[in-house]
Order: structure tokens, then C-alpha cells, then sequence
């Protein structure tokens, strides 16, 4: 018997299977799901990648892991500095394999928007901005995202703002896996306790799902690294992600 | 011989006049010049322009204290579990500030066109985004016929760069340590450049190893000396992130900031001298 897989891990180690060898991949930041996603599949993966992180580590030895993902210990043991300016001039010329970018809304292509909640003119929410996103998406060769909340105001038909487009290759969430196929997001797999009705039901754009299903369970190794980046917990305690909101009282 | 441009922290401030537009260096929680920021709101700045790629605690805290007019940023957060900015989130809804959002690399263009002593600086990417659009930026075709079209970011000159620096040797040169941010950029971009560090090194120190040094002495006003000045943010490898105190800041209430402000490293030097 499988103990059940918590929507937290799920993302994280979802995200690390965008990973592949021999490629340049980057974490940015408020994007700690993703660095312990890099951070993972440096620990479970064989292959050998060049991870590089807004702290300006390259392939970096931190000595702890941080709460924010663009802490300075990120730069721990890295043999360089590879700063704002050099990783965002490595994407725009074509060289980033693979980046992880924010995201507030995603649509049925891909893009975001990290920008406002209604009007940017008269914004029922600021939102932090799209960072690196509109010129780091249409020039990666793939980006991923991920969102913690799966639902019709997340996985949205139309963006309220269009931050960044281009279109992600990966979209992770607590119950589903989406990748691109023929332009759009099209579902890869979702959550062992979650259903592909259940992933239609809470998405508000349309989306092909042949040849998806369950997830894989976390190999032995992906959980080991999983628990060896956050033995006490607390950062699954701090991301409080649930495979579904709680029912209203 | 060269005389030394260490001056107090508030006369240093004091170089900055209303109005002024600002390029603070450090990212997030990061090495940023704080207590700087700290000492614009003690001493009641007005209608400043902040242009930071990812500002955070800075832009939040001088939103709360009604010192902003307008800022240039491309993604604003606390980070560290903190999430939104919340003053400045408040501000941009209410519109008492005017934001001009940029993806973290067209303001580095803008910069750049600065630095350059060129009218715009052309910027990869953006494609599709509603951004430039929403800003007026301009796409032009590759005169040289390949075919590409690319998007132009008119100069940005910031009348300030602000930089919180590792170490200064008593003429201005910086030495910054880890990631220097967007930090040079920034110094090669603006007007006039003002240093914050954590101390004095000697400028033998520095011409032993003048790669290390980030910013020569030439391009810098004024330096101030204030030990954990980058506080309640970070600097490696002097000292990390002060959580609980970015979390007592947060609560609403003008005796929090005030707390707040007492509490951070200037105010108990300033008190203790």
C-alpha cells in the first residue's frame, strides 16, 4: 500500500520530471516550489544538469535550504556567479532549456497573466507582475509553471491581463500534469485520488486528454529526496497546498 | 590625495531631493539598501519614482509612509512566505501611485539604453504580451533585413542609483559579494550614485584585487557606513533574512511602522551615539 501522495509533493516532484539531462535549467523568484523541484532532481535524478537560480548559483551546494528561493545561500558552493543580467541575456538568446515562471491565471495556450485581477487599469487585485515572464516565456526553449490552487479562476478560458505569452510546456497543479501538444495544453496526467472528470470540472478552458492518466507514484528516490530537502515539514507546511478546497462549512 | 566621501547616512539622504527618480539595487529581501529607504521616510521624501526589476520590502515601505509617486518594477513582492506587498498592492488599487510594469529585463533595457548613451535599447522577448501595448513600446524591423522584428525600450536614466554594498574603500570604490544583482547596471545607468555598506576596507584591499570591485570610486557621490543596513533583508555572508521582523512590520497601524523603524539598525546606532 502506497501512503497517499500529498498534493504538495505532488507538484514539486512533478515539476522535477520537466527536468532532462544535460540541459540548462533555472529557478527564479518567489518560486520555492520549483527550486526544491531543481534541488530534487539534482538528489534523485542520475543525469547530470546545470541548475542556475536568481541567487546567481550554478550548480550551487547550499548548506540549507532556504524560504525564499532567492536567498544568497543559493550561491553556496557555486564555482561562478551567473547574475540577473547574464541568465536573462542566456534566455533571450535561445540558450535556456528550461525556466520556471509564475503564474496567477493560465490559459488553454499557455500564457499568463501574473499582472492584475480584473481591469489592470482598475485592478480588483494587484498582482506581483510577471518578473521574468513575458520576455523569458516566448524566448525559453520550455517553461513551466505551476499553481497551488486548481480551479475554474486559475485555469482560466480568457486571462484577465495577457503578461507573458508563448505558451507553457508544463503546467503542474495538486491534481493535474498538463504539457503542450499542438499548440495547447493538453492534460498528461493527474492525481492518483483525482479523476480526468474531476480535472474537466475544475477547469475553465478546454483541453485534450488522450493517452492520460493516473500519475506515477514518487519513485523511492524522489520521496527520499523529497524528505531529505524538507525533513521537518515545514515547507509543505508553508505552501498549505490541498488536492481540493475545503467544503464550506 | 583623495578625500574621503564617507558622510553620515542622513546627510547622504539628504543629496536626494523630492521628486527624485531612484534605482535601488538588491532584489526582494535581498541586499537591499534599507536603511537608505528608511532614512527617505524619517526624513519625509515626497513624490519619489522607485525603478527596481523586483522590489519588495523597499517599495512597500515607502508606499505605507506616502513617500512614492510612481514606480518602474517588474515583479513586487515581501517573498518568503510573505506573498503580496501589501501597502504597495493597497496604493497601486487605490491609485496613489502610478506603476509603469515591466518584465525585469525591459527595464534592464531601459537601463542599458542609459548606460549605452543610446536613445532605446532593443529587448528580447515580450512577444505577444500585452505589455507593450500597455506601455508604448515600439517594434521595429532588423534594418539589416534578417527578418526578426524586436521591441524597443525607450532609455531609462535614474537620477540615483542607490546600491547596498559589502564593502567601500574611503574614496568609493564597492565591492559587492554573491549575485550583484542588477546592482552595476543600474551605477552605469543613473545620474549619480550613492553607496550604503556594511564597512570600510582599505584601498590597498581593493587595488590588490581590483577585479572584485564593482563600481569604481569615480562614478560614486557619497558613501555611507551603516552595519546591518540591508536589515530586516539579508546580506551575504554577513547575515541572513530577519523574518520575525519583516513579519512585525506587516500589521496595519502607524505605531507598527514606527516601532519598526525605531527597531532597525541606524535608529539603535543613532540612539546608543
Amino acid at each position: 500500500m502506497h501512503e497517499s501522495w500529498s498534493p504538495f509533493s505532488f507538484i514539486v516532484t512533478n515539476l522535477a520530471r520537466f527536468v532532462r539531462p544535460h540541459e540548462v535549467t533555472f529557478s527564479g523568484v518567489n518560486s520555492t516550489l520549483p527550486m526544491l523541484a531543481c534541488l530534487l532532481a539534482k538528489r534523485a535524478y542520475d543525469f547530470e544538469f546545470t541548475y542556475i537560480n536568481v541567487a546567481g548559483g550554478v550548480d550551487p551546494q547550499p548548506s540549507s535550504i532556504p524560504i525564499s528561493s532567492s536567498d544568497p545561500v543559493l550561491a553556496e558552493g557555486s564555482r561562478s556567479i551567473f547574475s540577473n543580467e547574464d541568465f536573462y541575456d542566456l534566455c533571450t538568446r535561445g540558450e535556456m532549456d528550461l525556466c520556471f515562471l509564475g503564474a496567477a491565471q493560465v490559459d488553454g495556450l499557455g500564457q499568463t497573466n501574473v499582472s492584475s485581477i480584473g481591469d489592470w487599469h482598475n485592478p480588483k487585485v494587484r498582482l506581483p507582475g510577471g518578473g521574468g515572464g513575458a520576455v523569458m516565456l516566448p524566448t525559453a526553449r520550455r517553461a513551466v509553471t505551476w499553481r497551488t490552487e486548481h480551479s475554474r479562476r486559475t485555469m482560466v478560458e480568457k486571462l484577465d491581463f495577457l503578461t507573458a505569452a508563448g505558451g507553457m510546456a508544463g503546467v503542474v497543479t495538486p491534481i493535474a500534469v498538463f504539457v503542450k501538444r499542438d499548440g495547447r495544453l493538453a492534460l498528461q496526467s493527474w492525481h492518483p485520488e483525482s479523476s480526468l472528470d474531476e480535472v474537466r470540472a475544475r477547469t475553465a478552458f478546454t483541453f485534450d486528454a488522450e493517452g492520460a492518466g493516473p500519475a506515477e507514484p514518487p519513485t523511492e528516490r524522489e520521496r527520499d529526496a523529497l524528505r531529505s530537502l524538507d525533513p521537518t515539514g515545514t515547507f509543505e507546511r508553508d505552501a498549505g497546498v490541498r488536492l481540493r478546497p475545503e467544503a464550506a462549512a | 590625495m583623495s578625500t574621503s566621501k564617507i558622510i553620515p547616512l542622513g546627510e547622504l539622504t539628504s543629496l536626494v531631493a523630492n521628486g527624485s527618480s531612484l534605482a535601488l539595487g538588491g532584489s526582494f529581501l535581498h541586499r537591499g539598501p534599507f536603511a537608505f529607504v528608511r532614512e527617505l521616510i524619517r526624513q519625509g521624501k515626497r513624490d519619489l519614482e522607485i525603478i527596481k526589476q523586483s522590489p519588495g520590502y523597499d517599495i512597500d515601505i515607502l508606499c505605507r509612509a506616502g513617500c512614492v509617486r510612481r514606480t518602474r518594477a517588474g515583479i513586487v513582492a515581501m517573498e518568503g512566505n510573505f506573498g503580496l506587498a501589501p501597502y504597495y498592492r493597497k496604493a497601486v488599487e487605490k491609485k496613489e501611485i502610478e506603476l509603469e510594469e515591466h518584465a525585469c529585463a525591459s527595464l534592464t533595457a531601459g537601463l542599458r539604453a542609459s548606460a549605452f548613451g543610446v536613445p532605446f535599447q532593443p529587448c528580447g522577448g515580450l512577444h505577444g504580451s500585452a505589455l507593450p501595448e500597455l506601455n508604448g513600446w515600439q517594434k521595429v524591423a532588423d534594418p539589416y533585413g534578417t527578418g526578426e522584428a524586436v521591441y524597443v525600450i525607450p532609455r531609462i536614466t535614474p537620477d540615483f542609483a542607490v546600491i547596498h554594498a559589502n564593502e567601500v574603500s574611503p574614496e568609493g570604490d564597492v565591492r559587492v559579494f554573491g549575485t550583484s544583482h542588477w546592482d552595476r547596471i543600474m551605477s552605469r545607468s543613473a545620474k549619480r550614485v550613492l553607496v550604503i555598506a556594511e564597512r570600510v576596507a582599505s584601498s590597498e584591499s581593493f587595488a590588490s584585487q581590483p577585479e572584485l570591485t564593482l563600481i569604481p570610486h569615480f562614478l560614486v557621490d557619497a558613501v555611507a557606513v551603516v552595519p546591518r543596513g540591508a536589515w530586516p533583508g539579508s546580506c551575504w555572508p554577513h547575515y541572513e533574512v530577519d523574518y520575525p521582523a519583516v513579519e512585525a512590520y506587516l500589521p496595519d497601524g502607524a505605531d507598527v511602522l514606527a516601532a519598526h523603524l525605531a527597531a532597525a539598525p541606524e535608529a539603535q546606532e543613532a540612539a546608543h551615539a
